[in-house]
C-alpha cells in the first residue's frame, strides 16, 4: 500500500437550511470531519442514509461548498471552485444515475468526452473502448431513457472513466441494482482499481460491499466519522468480527 | 485553445440531439413562428393596409420568432440538464458556465436564421413582404441575436436559483420583452414609464433600425449605438450573476437537489 495523500480533509462541517413557508430548519450534515485519502486505495464512506456521505463526497468533488474547514486535493487547497487541472483528473459516478434523456450511450459518452477536451481519433477509441469495458455493445444506440437500470449504471461508470481519472468518487454505485447487476458492478469496480492506476471513494450503506472492496473504511453517521481503518485495523479496536457488530457498537456510543 | 472549442462543441452537439429529437423543439422552430407570421399577414390584408405598413407589422412578427428561437435555445442550455436531472454530471466536469452559453447560443442562432429566412420568404409570397438593404438585416439581426443571448442569461440566472419551478420564464421572458420594445407598434404609443424601460433593453434599438429600413423614423439618437452598448453591459452583468448563482447553489447544496 502506498501511503502518499491524495485527498484531505480537514475539519470539515456543512449545515443545510430548509424552509418551510417561513420556517427555517438546520440541518447539520457534516460534523468537523478530518481524514486523508491515500493514492490508489479504495476508501469506503460506510454509513445509513442520511449520515452525511453523499454530502461529503460532493464537498469533495465542489459541488457542494462546506461551512467551515479545508479540502486539499493533490496538495491544493480548494477554493469556491476547483482548479480545471484538477477536475481534470476526477470523476464521479453516482447510484440511479441520470443524463440527457434522449441521447444515445454512444452520444453520451461522447458529449462527456468532449467536456473533458478529448477530441478527434483519441476520443472515438475511448469511447469504443469503455462500451466494450462495460459490455454496452449492444445499447450503444439506444437512448438512455430506453435503458434498464443496470444498464444505465454501467453507462454511468463508462462515463466516469471517459477522462481516464486519477480519483474516481463512487456514490452509492450498486443503489436500487438486483444482485446479479450488483455483483457485476462490484466486479467492474475491483478490476478497475487492479489494473488502472485510481484512487477510488465509494460510498455505500452496504456493510457487504465496503467489505469486499475496500482498503481502508470510514464509519460515518450523523455527519460524524466514528472510525477509520483498515477492516483489520477497526475489527481489533473495536473488539468486533462483524462490521455490522462495529456500526451497533459505534453508533450506540 | 482546442480544448476550450471542444468544451463548446460538446453543447452544440448536445443541442443539435434535443433539436432533432424532441417535438417541442419542431414547434418552437416551425409551428409557432408560422402561425404569426399568417395570421398578422391575414389581418393586415383585411385591414387594407399599405405594404410599408404590413412591412412594419411583419418586422415584429419575425423579430419576435428569431428573437424567442435564440432566447429559448440559450434557456434550453440548462434546462435540458434540469429536465434530465443531469446538472450535477456536467459540473463534475471542467466546463466553465460560459462554454454552455456560447455553445447554446450557436444552436439558437442556427435556429433564428432558420425561422428568419423561413418567415422572410411565406411573407414575401403571402403578403408581399420584403427586406431592406443587406446591411440594415445584418445589423438588426445580430442585435436581436444578442438580445436572445442575454434574455437566455437572465432566465439561466433564475433556472439556476430556483430550479425548475420558475421555468415559465423561458416562454414568458421574450414576449414581454417584445411587449415593451414595440412589437406592432412605435414605442411612442407606450406609457411614458413604459417608454422609458424600453430604453434601457437593446431589442428597442435594433427593432427601430430594422424598420428604419422601411422609412421609419427612429425615436432614439444613436440607437443602434445604445442597443450594442446595453447588450455588452448586460452580458457582463449577467455572467457576474449566474457565477454568483452557481456559488449560491453549491452553498445550499441545490445544485445536488437539482439532481434528484
Amino acid at each position: 500500500m502506498n501511503f502518499e495523500t491524495i485527498i484531505q480533509l480537514k475539519n470539515i462541517s456543512k449545515t443545510y437550511t430548509t424552509f418551510l413557508g417561513f420556517k427555517k430548519r438546520k440541518v447539520l450534515a457534516v460534523d468537523k470531519v478530518s481524514l486523508e485519502v491515500y493514492k490508489k486505495e479504495i476508501f469506503t464512506l460506510l454509513g445509513p442514509n442520511g449520515s452525511g456521505k453523499t454530502t461529503l463526497l460532493n464537498i469533495i468533488m465542489g459541488q457542494i461548498l462546506p461551512d467551515n474547514g479545508e479540502v486539499f486535493i493533490f496538495g491544493t487547497k480548494l477554493e469556491t471552485t476547483i482548479p480545471e487541472q484538477i477536475k481534470r483528473k476526477m470523476n464521479m459516478c453516482s447510484g440511479n444515475p441520470n443524463f440527457p434523456w434522449c441521447m444515445t450511450v454512444k452520444e453520451l459518452l461522447k458529449f462527456y468526452g468532449l467536456l473533458y477536451g478529448i477530441t478527434g481519433k483519441k476520443l472515438k477509441q475511448q469511447v469504443e473502448k469503455l462500451i466494450s469495458i462495460f459490455e454496452l455493445e449492444k445499447f450503444a444506440d439506444v437512448r438512455f431513457d430506453e435503458l434498464s437500470t443496470g444498464t444505465k449504471q454501467r453507462l454511468a461508470l463508462a462515463k466516469s472513466l471517459i477522462n481516464d481519472p486519477e480519483i474516481l468518487l463512487l456514490d452509492e454505485p450498486t443503489l436500487g441494482l438486483d444482485p446479479e447487476v450488483s455483483i457485476k458492478i462490484r466486479q467492474f469496480i475491483k478490476k478497475l482499481k487492479q489494473e488502472q492506476n485510481i484512487t477510488i471513494i465509494l460510498t455505500t450503506h452496504y456493510m457487504k460491499e465496503a467489505e469486499e472492496l475496500s482498503d481502508r473504511i470510514a464509519f460515518i453517521n450523523n455527519g460524524k466519522i466514528l472510525t477509520v481503518g483498515t477492516l483489520q485495523e477497526i475489527f481489533n479496536t473495536t473488539k468486533s468480527t462483524s462490521l455490522e457488530e462495529v456500526f451497533l457498537k459505534l453508533a450506540h456510543l | 485553445m482546442k480544448k476550450e472549442f471542444s468544451k463548446i462543441y460538446a453543447y452544440i452537439y448536445r443541442n443539435y440531439i434535443f433539436a432533432i429529437r424532441n417535438v417541442f423543439t419542431f414547434f418552437d422552430l416551425l409551428f409557432w413562428p408560422v402561425i404569426g407570421i399568417i395570421s398578422i399577414g391575414m389581418l393586415s390584408t383585411f385591414l387594407k393596409l399599405d405594404t410599408t405598413l404590413i412591412s412594419f407589422l411583419l418586422t415584429g412578427t419575425i423579430t419576435s420568432g428569431v428573437l424567442q428561437i435564440t432566447q429559448l435555445e440559450v434557456s434550453y442550455g440548462i434546462l435540458y440538464e434540469i429536465w434530465s436531472k443531469s446538472i450535477k454530471q456536467l459540473f463534475v466536469t471542467p466546463t466553465k458556465l460560459y462554454h454552455y452559453i456560447i455553445g447554446s447560443w450557436v444552436i439558437g442562432v442556427i435556429r433564428g436564421i432558420i425561422v428568419f429566412l423561413l418567415l422572410s420568404i411565406i411573407s414575401h409570397y403571402l403578403f408581399g413582404f420584403y427586406l431592406p438593404k443587406i446591411n440594415i438585416v445584418l445589423v438588426s439581426l445580430l442585435g436581436i441575436f444578442l438580445t436572445g443571448l442575454i434574455l437566455g442569461m437572465f432566465v439561466n440566472f433564475f433556472i439556476l436559483l430556483y430550479g425548475q419551478r420558475v421555468d415559465i420564464i423561458a416562454w414568458s421572458v421574450s414576449i414581454l420583452t417584445m411587449l415593451i420594445c414595440g412589437i406592432y407598434y412605435p414605442v411612442t404609443t407606450l406609457p411614458k414609464w413604459l417608454i422609458k424601460i424600453a430604453e434601457f433593453i437593446p431589442l428597442t434599438y435594433f427593432l427601430e433600425y430594422f424598420r428604419k429600413g422601411y422609412g421609419f423614423e427612429e425615436t432614439f439618437k444613436y440607437g443602434l449605438v445604445k442597443g450594442y452598448i446595453l447588450c455588452m453591459i448586460y452580458a457582463i452583468i449577467f455572467s457576474y450573476s449566474i457565477e454568483l448563482a452557481y456559488k449560491y447553489t453549491k452553498k445550499t447544496g441545490s445544485i445536488i437537489r437539482l439532481s434528484e
